[in-house]
């Protein structure tokens, strides 16, 4: 069980000492029920953050913003900051570890352990309310606890949980300088991969349908992209908008960039968007379920990144988020990799 | 069905330059006839090539992607293709997930001395996408 | 970047080309790419006027880039850069559009080989389009050169290299060079001793300055390329100091351990010390560390208190050399054919059935037979004995699909040999045919059948078993048509020549390619005999191919020149075709670095860095880059995609 009131003791306490420079946590939203990211700077405020199963954003984002800020100002962000941070969280840290994005000692891990009770999946909630407007959530136990205009309503949380929550393998932040809650991995809820693999036993035609919908539905929005920890990238190479300029960029350059696809919203180029964006996260997504949360359309990103996470586990023996020091999936091989399927 | 028959795939081979280019060039030199489906882009490696190019070959319209290289261990960057292995092994079950057609997506080893091999591979390739017709699932509609 | 001015050449290849292609289609679709500025089509584009008139037309029309749409890029691509350079344009900006391997030799509908020749074309035109000029990068060559394997190719070609006032180190697997040829009696056609021909050549690279030798030892890492290679090697230990070592022979007579001898093909057996041959170089015993009972006076220790010279030393340890040189001649050599994988021919198990090569070990005088021609159940003088050819050899349902190429002749050599050795026995021959080409072979062959009255029965061996003591062997003559069956004293097997074990490990280590036989693959198989894929990597003997001796010497001198040549040279020009990173995309994720196959990237604040001279240009980095901030030179992603445009156009 966690009390918040560790977490607030910690932010303050770090804060007061001038540890870090910022703690990245959880606070009460303003629109309702969700939590909202804080960015805790001065002792005074540590008792804004909360704890609740509204927590489901990765603010692991949150780092990846301010070295992008840092960058920009071109000033050294100086001392490291505090993030709270939940298993799938912790590793999508880890990944940008690996990948240089900062060093383990810009940043002090807060962690939480799900227990096993996992994050709120908002959508599934919708359909057992009923149109009752929660305004707050708690963990209590095995439950969730909502409160409502009608009263407090109580639910199993394994019936409103996030799927990926369901079938975390790992609801741990084993990378943590701190960490609060039990360590309950093992707690499967649900198989790995299991709405994936349900989703696999159709046939090829009726897989492509389901898609070939979701597709046609995807706006290019970006949403799935900018709330990803993992899409750090100055310039998406499917959408050069963002072509970062710098002084030493020529005129040449600027032309020059490759254009993957279109800008309208076509299927086929939603599909190479999607598909370039599922085989850049493949050993990099830790399934912290944010871009599936964000669509505005509700297209199952998730689905995309868990294939290729069950591939490289299965195939590659490969978990994202697992070491900081390892090659990454696809910049490392293993000399009996399968080739079966090679004439 | 006569339309089927008639409808010939378009193929894009991307071939490295040491084994299976080569291999295609042993094909030629040996006269080994094959069906003209594929269009060779000559690469340096497998590993050269980026899960975006078999991609954006579907996307313009290509119906079938063939990435051919070295048999492993034979790499002449020595690692090349076991990198490109496991990368095409990636996007092949992405493409799959989806439902695209497997066998729109091939992959293959084909070594200097491979010349037979090599326009066997062609061949196979181009009757298996034969009935499957045109690829218009990934493919940029035209323009309207 | 400004627009090219981009020259297409258009070469009908006599009617190689053109009778599949319609050339001037091809041109006139060219004509019409927007980076376009001349096109041309010629007969021969590779003749000499050919040329001259590429020179002539990028002259004329100010082209600053060429696509010759022609043979295979492995052929003429450095002739029409050398072109192109000698017009005063930069050479990397010429690419070849291979319109005759890859179309016109491999189709024949004409319509459908014009579309994809043009499609092919056009893609080139495209990726040059975009082609940077570069030059190439200039890097100091090592002037030492290594050769691998000690037998007569490996020995010829040190020779020839180190008389050319260059340094070699050898290297060698077993405990003396020498390698098959040692092992043999007499060689055909001339019936002169293989060892008297051959102990001199080994004594000289014994004792030449600019030879390095190293015995026992095997190669074990590759690093660098052509022109500075960094060579790992692990030399075992022999245990016994070869400067000290006597030669007086008194470690193996007190040596209690008896083990078979693999120098003599285990027709007989030698002790746990032991040297391989009289003639081995370097003349020295060698301790098995395998068969030794501990390498512990406690446990042993016998031979080291009876070496009066103290050459014996326990406490040797494995060695790891490290050698730098700038081209490599591989000559590890042949193995004959495993006997266990031809049940039909007694799968190695039926007692007198040798192989040529312990057949050779049975002529010779330093054998274990003293040069007596005994068979190995009994000891006693074989009077009939029957050699079959091809076994193993082309036979590509079961075994190998080639031909081996020395068996006919060394089979005949056999039969005189045993005739010489047993003037009133009887020497049968089985054949498919005989292939004798070569100076002074045929006339070899009909000896044996004339002169030394050898019964030659042309048909394949179907079975053999012991019965009352002799070999049964059932064959069919097919020029009679009839069944016959022989009880031999002896059967001698011409077991296909297969590639060493050590050719097959080398290879790896290497990383040369080898051809579907496993030999190792020639660059190209009439042009580039004696080179291998990689640069400054060339090849010697039987390691390529099955050959003889006359033929694997002369390999191994034209393997040495080009190395002289090779290194002959002050520095090496390096293609410039090397990765570059894009800074500004570049977020300093590492993903290249750990890919690149040649550590030649690393991180410096955040940003990769390409090693020049080390990177070769594979493009691992560039696939492996989710940002596409890593790029190799002239096959940058933005050109593969727009050559994948004008494929699909
Ligand atoms: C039965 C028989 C009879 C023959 N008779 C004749 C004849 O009469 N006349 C004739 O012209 N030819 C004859 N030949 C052919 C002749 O033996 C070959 O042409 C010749 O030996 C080839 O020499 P080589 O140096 O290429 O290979 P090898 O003699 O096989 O030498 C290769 C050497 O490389 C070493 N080696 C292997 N791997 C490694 C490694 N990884 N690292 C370091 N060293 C390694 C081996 O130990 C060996 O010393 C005969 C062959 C056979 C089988
Ligand atoms: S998948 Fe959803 S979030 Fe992503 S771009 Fe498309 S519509 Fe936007
Ligand atoms: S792809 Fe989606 S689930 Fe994966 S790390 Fe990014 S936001 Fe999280
Ligand atoms: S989709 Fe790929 S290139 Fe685009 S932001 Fe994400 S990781 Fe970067
Ligand atoms: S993989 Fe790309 S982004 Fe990462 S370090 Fe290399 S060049 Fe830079
Ligand atoms: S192209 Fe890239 S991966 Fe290949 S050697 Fe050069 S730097 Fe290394």
């Amino acid at each position: 069980m966690i009390n918040i009131k560790d977490i607030r003791d910690t932010a303050r306490d770090m804060l007061a000492k001038g540890e870090v420079r910022t703690v990245i946590g959880y606070r009460r939203g303003s629109r309702g029920m969700p939590a909202e990211p804080a960015f805790i700077t001065s002792p005074e405020q540590a008792d804004e953050l909360i704890w609740d199963p509204t927590c489901y954003h990765n603010l692991s984002l949150y780092l990846v913003h301010d070295r992008k800020i840092s960058a920009h100002l071109q000033k050294n962000s100086g001392l490291p900051i505090a993030i709270v941070a939940k298993g799938c969280d912790a590793r999508s840290i880890v990944v940008l570890m690996q990948e240089h994005y900062f060093k383990r000692e810009d940043v002090y891990i807060i962690g939480v352990s799900c227990e096993g009770t996992g994050v709120l999946d908002e959508r599934k909630l919708a359909s057992h309310l009923n149109g009752v407007q929660p305004t707050l959530a708690a963990f209590d136990g095995d439950d969730y606890v909502f409160t409502t205009a009608e009263g407090e309503k109580r639910l199993p949380a394994r019936e409103v949980m996030a799927d990926r929550c369901l079938e975390c393998r790992i609801p741990f932040p084993k990378e943590h300088n701190l960490v609060f809650g039990d360590d309950k991995t093992g707690r499967q809820l649900a198989e790995p991969f299991a709405a994936l693999t349900k989703f696999e036993e159709q046939g090829n035609s009726e897989r492509w349908d389901i898609w070939s919908h979701h597709f046609d539905r995807c706006m290019r929005c970006f949403a799935c992209r900018s709330v990803c920890p993992m899409c750090y990238c100055d310039e998406c190479v499917v959408d050069s908008i963002t072509f970062p300029v710098t002084q030493q960029t020529s005129a040449a350059e600027k032309a020059d960039r490759v254009r993957w696809i279109e800008r309208s919203a076509m299927r086929s180029e939603n599909i190479t968007y999607l598909m370039t964006r599922a085989m850049h996260l493949a050993g990099r997504c830790t399934d912290c379920g944010e871009c599936d949360r964000a669509c505005p359309v509700n297209i199952p990103i998730r689905m995309l990144n868990n294939k290729m996470e069950r591939e490289a586990r299965e195939k590659f023996g490969y978990e994202p988020g697992a070491s900081i020091g390892g090659p990454s999936l696809v910049a490392s091989f293993l000399d009996n990799d399968p080739g079966d399927f090679i004439r | 069905m006569s339309e089927q028959q008639n409808y010939e795939p378009r193929v894009v081979a991307f071939l490295c330059k040491w084994c299976s280019s080569a291999g295609s060039d042993l094909a030629g030199v040996s006269r080994i006839q094959y069906p003209p489906n594929a269009t060779p882009i000559t690469v340096p490696c497998t590993g050269a090539v980026s899960p975006m190019y078999i991609l954006s070959a579907f996307n313009k319209g290509a119906d079938g992607v063939l990435v051919s290289g070295c048999h492993i261990g034979d790499c002449h960057y020595i690692e090349g293709n076991f990198l490109a292995r496991r990368k095409m092994q990636l996007i092949m079950q992405l493409l799959e997930f989806i439902g695209v057609e497997p066998n729109r997506f091939r992959m293959s080893w084909v070594s200097a001395a491979e010349g037979a091999k090599f326009a066997q591979v062609i061949t196979d390739f181009v009757d298996d996408l034969k009935p499957l017709g045109p690829q218009e699932k990934l493919k940029k509609a035209d323009r309207i | 970047m400004s627009k090219k001015r981009t020259g297409v050449f258009v070469c009908h290849c006599g009617t190689n080309i053109a009778a599949t292609v319609d050339v001037a289609k091809v041109a006139k679709e060219m004509a019409g790419e927007d980076s376009v500025a001349f096109t041309q089509e010629y007969v021969y584009m590779c003749s000499e006027p050919g040329q001259e008139s590429v020179v002539q037309a990028i002259k004329d029309n100010k082209l600053d880039s060429v696509v010759v749409t022609c043979c295979s890029p492995n052929l003429h691509e450095k002739t029409f850069r050398d072109n192109a350079k000698r017009a005063g344009i930069n050479n990397f900006t010429c690419e070849i559009a291979n319109i005759r391997e890859q179309c016109s030799w491999v189709h024949k509908d004409k319509a459908k080989g014009t579309e994809k020749a043009i499609k092919i074309s056009r893609s080139v035109v495209r990726r040059v389009s975009r082609n940077q000029p570069l030059e190439s990068i200039a890097v100091n060559v090592t002037r030492r050169a290594m050769v691998i394997g000690g037998g007569i190719a490996g020995i010829q070609a040190a020779l020839d290299i180190a008389n050319a006032g260059v340094e070699v180190v050898l290297v060698e697997k077993q405990a003396t060079i020498g390698g098959r040829m040692l092992q043999l009696s007499e060689t055909f056609p001339t019936l002169d001793c293989s060892q008297c021909v051959l102990s001199p050549k080994m004594v000289e690279v014994k004792r030449h300055p600019n030879v390095k030798l190293l015995t026992y030892s095997e190669v074990q890492e590759l690093a660098g390329s052509v022109g500075n290679f960094r060579v790992k090697i692990l030399k075992k230990p022999t245990f016994v100091d070869p400067d000290k070592c006597k030669l007086c022979d008194e470690c193996t007579v007190v040596c209690p351990v008896v083990v078979p001898n693999e120098y003599e093909l285990n027709l007989s057996a030698r002790r746990a010390i032991y040297i391989p041959y009289a003639q081995a170089i370097p003349a020295s015993f060698t301790l098995d560390e395998e068969a030794c009972l501990g390498l512990n006076p406690v446990v042993c220790g016998k031979c080291k208190d009876v070496c009066e010279a103290d050459a014996i030393n326990y406490d040797m340890r494995p060695e790891t050399v490290t050698e730098d040189v700038g081209a490599i001649v591989v000559a590890t050599g042949f193995d004959l054919y495993d006997q266990a994988n031809m049940p039909e021919m007694g799968g190695g198990k039926v007692e007198d059935v040798l192989d040529g090569l312990q057949f050779e070990r049975l002529c010779s005088a330093s054998g274990a037979t003293g040069g007596h021609i005994l068979r190995p159940s009994d000891h006693k003088e074989p009077k009939n004995v029957v050699f079959i050819q091809c076994v193993g050899s082309r036979d590509p349902a079961k075994h190998c699909a080639y031909c081996s190429k020395i068996c006919c002749m060394y089979t005949a050599k056999h039969a005189q040999l045993y005739k010489h050795h047993v003037p009133d026995g009887r020497a049968y021959v089985f054949y498919i045919d005989i292939r004798s080409g070569g100076k002074g072979y045929e006339e070899f062959v009909q000896r044996t059948m004339e002169d030394n009255d050898t019964l030659y029965l042309r048909g394949r061996v179907s079975r053999l078993y012991r019965h009352n003591g002799k070999v049964r062997v059932l064959g069919t003559d097919t020029l009679s048509g009839q069944n016959v069956e022989i009880d031999a004293d002896m059967v001698v097997l011409a077991l296909a020549m297969v590639p060493s074990k050590g050719t097959t490990e080398i290879a790896k280590v290497l990383k040369i390619g080898r051809d579907k036989d496993g030999f190792l693959a020639e660059a190209h198989p009439k042009l580039r005999p004696v080179e291998s894929v990689t640069g400054g990597i060339y090849l010697a003997g039987a390691a390529q191919a099955p050959k003889d001796i006359p033929e694997t010497v002369s390999q191994a001198g034209a393997a040495a020149a080009k190395v002289i040549a090779l290194l002959s040279q002050a520095t090496l020009s390096r293609p410039p075709l090397i990765a570059k990173v894009r800074p500004s995309h570049c977020t300093g994720c590492g993903m290249c670095v750990d890919a690149c196959p040649f550590l030649a990237i690393r991180l410096e604040n955040g940003k990769a860095i390409v090693n020049e001279a080390l990177c070769e240009g594979c493009g691992s980095c560039s696939a492996t880059c989710l940002r596409a901030a890593i790029d190799v030179k002239n096959v940058t992603q933005l050109q593969i995609f727009e050559m994948i445009e004008a494929c699909l156009a």
